[in-house]
C-alpha cells in the first residue's frame, strides 16, 4: 500500500508541474495585464505600462517567473492578485470551500437519483418505466446547463419566491446551483448505471442468487450493485474532474463566490497568479479524487485487495 | 415535553422579535446595488475601473467634485485661482473635515495624496499616468496648498474629481500600512467603510460626520454580480435595489419594465462606439470609399432597432457631454444611392471583399455590427467580421496595424474631454493610431492643448473634430446610455453619466 501511494504520489507531482507549466506558458502567450490593468486607456503611455509591468515581475524572464511562483506553492503563498493586490491564498481560501460544497453536492444529488433510477430501468428493461427513465435522462443530457439554471431562477426565485436567486447565503443559496449541476450528471449517471446494472444482471452469479431462492431486493442491491460498483465509481471518479469543468458556467450564473467564478476572471484579466494558482489546486483535487477512487477499489472488490 | 414545548415557544418568540428587527432595519434604510465587478482593492492609486469608482465615489472626496449634471464645483477645496499663466493652482480647502477614522483633513493630507500618487506607491499602480501634468504640491498654510505644473493641463480640475486624486489619510495608512489600506479603505465621503469579502460584497455606513449633505439611507451594500442575467433576476426577486451599468442589458430592459415595483432610469453614458478605417492599406484608403461607408450605413435604424433607442448618434468620436462637442457638426446622412455613386467613382467592384475587427465581449455592439455588414452588403461591399478576445485586440492587433479594413473603437473617458481620446486616435505615432499620418492634424492636437482660455480650446476641439469628419477616419456609430435598474422603493435617484454615483441624496421606503 505505502509503494502504491508513493507511485501516485510521484505522479501526481508529475501531473502538477505539467499542468502549471503548461497553463503558465499559454496564459502568457496573448494579451497583456498591464493593459488589462489600465484597460486600453488612451492616456497611458508605453513608459508606464513598462513601469507596471515591473511593479508585477512581468519583465523577468518565463523560467523566473514560474520558478518563483514554485518556490512560493511550497509555501503556500501564490502570490498577489495583478487586479488589486489581494494575497491568492486568501480568495483561494475563500473560493475552495464554496467550490467544493458546490461540486459535492451535485455529486450527491446525482448518485442518489441516478443509482436507483438505473436499477429501476435495468430490471424493468424495455417496459414503460425504462422508456420513461431513458427518455428523461435524454432530455436532461440535451439540456444546456445555463438554460436549466435561468429557467430555475425563474420559477423557484422570481415567480415563488422561495429561493435566493444568487450569492451563497446558507443552504437555501446551494439548493438551485447543485441541483441544477445534478440533474445535467444525472441524465448521463442514470444510462450507465442501467448497462452497468444490465451487464451484471446477466451474470450466472446472479442466476444462482436467483435459483437460491434470495429476494429481488437481496439479488439487486447485494449482489448486482456491488459487482457494478466498479466500473461506476470509475466513472464517478472521472466525472469530478469533469464536473469541476462545466461548474464555471453555473458558478456564474449562480453568482457563486468558487473558484470557477475566480478562474473566470482570471483569464479575462490575465491574472496570472490566480490562474496558476486555481489550476494548481484543481489538479491538485482532481488527483486526490482519483487517488481515492483507487483506494475505494481495494475495499469494494477484494480481488483488487489481493492482486 | 413541557420543556420541549418552552423551547419552541421561546424558539419562535426569538424568530418573531428577530424579524421585527430586521424590519425594523429595514425601515432604517438599507440600499443594496450590485456592480458588475470586484476592484480587489480600493486604494485610489490602484485601479481604472468603473466598479472602483462606482463605490469609491461614496467613500472619498477629491479637491473638486463634479455633478451628475456634469459641473464641476468645490469638493474638498472651497475655492482656487490658476496661477503662472497656468502653471500653478493655489486651492483653499474646506476646513473642520475629518477622515471617518476621526484624522483632520488639511493641506498635508493633500500633499500626501498627490507625493503618494506620483511616487512609488503610485508608480505601482495604473492612475499615475493620468496626472503627469502635475510637478510637486507646496504647502502653503494648514489649509492653501499650491499644485506647481510640469505643463498645462486643461482637464486636470476634472481629474481633481476622481480616481487616483481622492484625498486619502497620511496617518491612518502610515500606521496600518499599504495592503490594510487596499481592503479597509478611510475617505472623507458620506459613507464609511464596514467590511469587504472579496469578490462578494463591500457594505458602507452612513458617515454621521460628513461634511456636506449627509446620507439618507443608514447603510449601503454593493454585492459583486458579473452576470447581467444574474444581476436582473436579483432586482426581480426584490433582493437588490439597484443594478448599476452595465448590469442591465438593453435585451432585459423589457423584463424590468414589466415588474411594476421596478423601473428603468437612463442618463447618456460616456462611451461611444465606433469604427475606424484602416487609412494605410486596401480600399479604405480612398476617402471617397470611407464616406461612402458613412452614408451606407443607416446608424439610427441602428440605434432604434438594435439598441431599443438608448443611444444617440454620434458625428464625432465624443458624446453630447464631451469638452469639444459641436452641436452643429451632423452626422452624414444615410444616402445609400450617394454611397454607391462614390464608390463607382472609386472604382470599386461591385462584391469588393473586406474585414471588421471588434471584440467578443459587447453583444449590442456585436449586433449593431452584423447590421452594419447588413447595409455594407446592400451597396455591394462584402463584409465579414472577425472577433477577438479582448486583451489580444487590444494588444497584438490594433496597436500593430494588424487590422482589417474597419476595427472597433470604443471608449469612454469619465473626464468628457475629447482631447482625451483624439489626441491618441489621431496624432502620429500613438499607440491607438495605427495608420494616420497628418501633420496638419498633428498641427491641431498639439497647440489645443497649450490654449488655457476655455473658448478658444473649446473651438479647437471642434475644429479637430470637423478636421477627422470632413476626412471620414472613422464611421461613427453611437453614444449608448447608461442603463440602471431601479426598484421603485428608491427615491430622489439622479442617474450620472459615468458610474461615479453619490448616493447620499437617495433615500429608501
Amino acid at each position: 500500500m505505502a509503494g502504491f501511494l508513493l507511485k501516485r504520489l510521484l505522479q501526481a507531482l508529475f501531473v502538477m508541474v505539467a499542468v502549471t507549466l503548461i497553463v503558465a506558458f499559454a496564459i502568457r502567450l496573448t494579451g497583456d495585464p498591464a493593459l488589462m490593468l489600465t484597460q486600453g486607456s488612451a492616456a497611458v503611455t508605453e513608459a508606464d505600462l513598462e513601469r507596471i509591468r515591473e511593479a508585477l515581475g512581468l519583465n523577468q524572464p518565463f523560467f523566473v517567473q514560474y520558478l518563483s511562483f514554485l518556490r512560493g506553492l511550497v509555501s503556500l503563498d501564490f502570490g498577489r492578485s495583478f487586479i488589486g493586490g489581494t494575497p491568492v491564498s486568501q480568495l483561494i481560501a475563500k473560493a475552495l470551500p464554496a467550490t467544493l460544497s458546490l461540486a459535492l453536492s451535485s455529486m450527491l444529488i446525482a448518485i442518489a437519483l441516478s443509482v436507483p433510477l438505473g436499477i429501476k430501468a435495468a430490471v424493468a428493461r424495455g417496459k414503460w418505466a425504462d422508456q420513461l427513465i431513458r427518455i428523461c435522462s435524454l432530455a436532461g443530457l440535451s439540456f444546456p446547463n445555463f438554460w436549466l439554471a435561468t429557467m430555475m431562477v425563474l420559477v423557484f426565485s422570481i415567480t415563488l419566491g422561495w429561493l435566493p436567486p444568487s450569492g451563497m447565503s446558507g443552504f437555501s443559496s446551494l439548493i438551485m446551483p447543485a441541483v441544477t449541476m445534478g440533474v445535467i450528471l444525472t441524465a448521463t449517471n442514470v444510462r450507465l448505471v442501467r448497462t452497468a446494472m444490465l451487464e451484471t444482471l446477466q451474470a450466472q452469479y446472479i442466476m444462482v442468487a436467483r435459483a437460491k431462492g434470495l429476494g429481488e431486493r437481496a439479488v439487486l442491491y447485494k449482489h448486482g450493485l456491488r459487482n457494478c460498483a466498479i466500473p461506476l465509481i470509475t466513472w464517478f471518479g472521472l466525472q469530478f474532474g469533469a464536473l469541476i469543468g462545466g461548474i464555471v458556467v453555473v458558478e456564474r450564473v449562480f453568482n457563486w463566490p468558487g473558484l470557477g467564478t475566480l478562474a473566470f476572471d482570471a483569464v479575462a484579466a490575465r491574472d496570472y497568479p490566480v490562474l496558476q494558482a486555481v489550476i494548481t489546486v484543481l489538479s491538485l483535487l482532481i488527483i486526490a479524487v482519483n487517488l481515492v477512487v483507487d483506494i475505494a477499489y481495494g475495499l469494494i472488490d477484494p480481488r483488487v485487495r489481493v492482486r | 415535553m413541557k420543556n420541549g414545548f418552552l423551547n419552541c415557544f421561546r424558539g419562535l418568540l426569538a424568530t418573531g422579535l428577530w424579524l421585527a428587527a430586521a424590519s425594523l432595519a429595514h425601515a432604517g434604510g438599507t440600499l443594496t446595488v450590485s456592480s458588475a465587478q470586484d476592484p480587489g482593492s480600493w486604494d485610489p492609486v490602484d485601479t481604472y475601473l468603473v466598479a472602483w469608482a462606482a463605490v469609491a465615489t461614496n467613500l472619498y472626496d477629491g479637491l473638486t467634485y463634479r455633478q451628475p449634471d456634469g459641473r464641476l464645483v468645490a469638493g474638498l477645496a472651497t475655492s482656487w485661482e490658476t496661477l503662472d499663466g497656468g502653471k500653478r493652482i493655489r486651492f483653499h480647502l474646506r476646513q473642520g473635515v475629518t477622515f471617518h477614522d476621526g484624522e483632520p483633513f488639511n493641506a498635508r493630507a493633500v500633499k500626501f495624496t498627490f507625493e503618494r500618487l506620483l511616487g512609488d506607491q503610485g508608480s505601482k499602480g495604473p492612475q499615475k499616468s493620468n496626472y503627469a501634468a502635475i510637478d510637486h504640491v507646496a504647502i502653503i498654510d494648514a489649509f492653501t496648498v499650491d499644485f506647481y505644473l510640469k505643463l498645462i493641463d486643461p482637464v486636470l480640475l476634472t481629474k481633481l474629481a476622481g480616481y487616483g486624486a481622492m484625498i486619502v489619510p497620511p496617518d491612518y495608512i502610515e500606521e496600518h500600512g499599504e495592503d490594510w489600506f487596499n481592503s479597509h479603505p478611510i475617505g472623507t465621503g458620506p459613507f464609511k467603510f464596514v467590511s469587504y469579502e472579496p469578490k462578494v460584497e463591500i457594505s458602507l455606513e452612513r458617515f454621521e460626520d460628513f461634511w456636506g449633505t449627509k446620507a439618507n439611507i443608514s447603510r449601503l451594500d454593493y454585492r459583486f454580480i458579473a452576470e447581467p442575467a444574474t444581476a436582473v433576476a436579483e432586482l426581480q426577486a426584490g433582493r437588490i435595489d439597484l443594478v448599476m451599468p452595465p448590469g442591465v442589458p438593453i435585451g432585459m430592459v423589457g423584463t424590468i419594465k414589466n415588474k411594476p415595483e421596478l423601473e428603468v432610469v437612463t442618463a447618456p453614458g460616456p462611451s461611444v462606439y465606433a469604427l475606424r478605417f484602416n487609412t494605410a492599406r486596401g480600399i479604405t484608403r480612398d476617402e471617397r470609399v470611407r464616406k461612402a461607408m458613412i452614408l451606407g450605413v443607416d446608424r439610427q435604424a441602428i440605434i432604434d432597432s438594435i439598441l431599443g433607442g438608448y443611444a444617440a448618434p454620434i458625428a464625432s468620436f465624443q458624446s453630447a457631454l464631451s469638452f469639444g462637442y459641436d452641436p452643429d457638426l451632423s452626422p452624414l446622412p444615410y444616402d445609400p444611392d450617394l454611397a454607391r455613386r462614390l464608390l463607382k467613382q472609386a472604382g470599386i467592384k461591385p462584391g469588393t471583399q473586406l474585414r471588421i475587427d471588434i471584440r467578443n465581449n459587447n453583444a449590442s455592439f456585436n449586433e449593431a455590427v452584423q447590421a452594419v455588414a447588413g447595409y455594407l452588403q446592400m451597396i455591394e461591399l462584402n463584409a465579414t467580421i472577425k472577433l477577438y478576445e479582448s486583451n489580444y485586440f487590444l494588444n497584438d492587433i490594433v496597436p500593430q496595424g494588424k487590422t482589417g479594413e474597419l476595427f472597433q473603437q470604443a471608449w469612454g473617458g469619465w473626464t468628457f474631454d475629447y482631447d482625451n481620446t483624439a489626441y491618441f486616435m489621431y496624432h502620429t505615432g500613438e499607440k491607438w493610431n495605427p495608420y494616420d499620418r497628418d501633420a496638419k492634424l498633428d498641427k491641431m492636437l498639439e497647440s489645443q492643448r497649450m490654449i488655457t482660455d476655455r473658448d478658444q480650446r473649446q473651438s479647437a476641439l471642434r475644429a479637430i473634430a470637423k478636421y477627422v469628419a470632413d476626412h471620414a477616419l472613422e464611421l461613427p456609430l453611437y453614444n449608448p446610455n447608461e442603463i440602471f435598474g431601479l426598484n421603485r422603493r428608491v427615491h430622489n435617484f439622479t442617474p450620472v453619466p459615468d458610474s461615479r454615483l453619490r448616493l447620499n441624496q437617495v433615500s429608501v421606503d
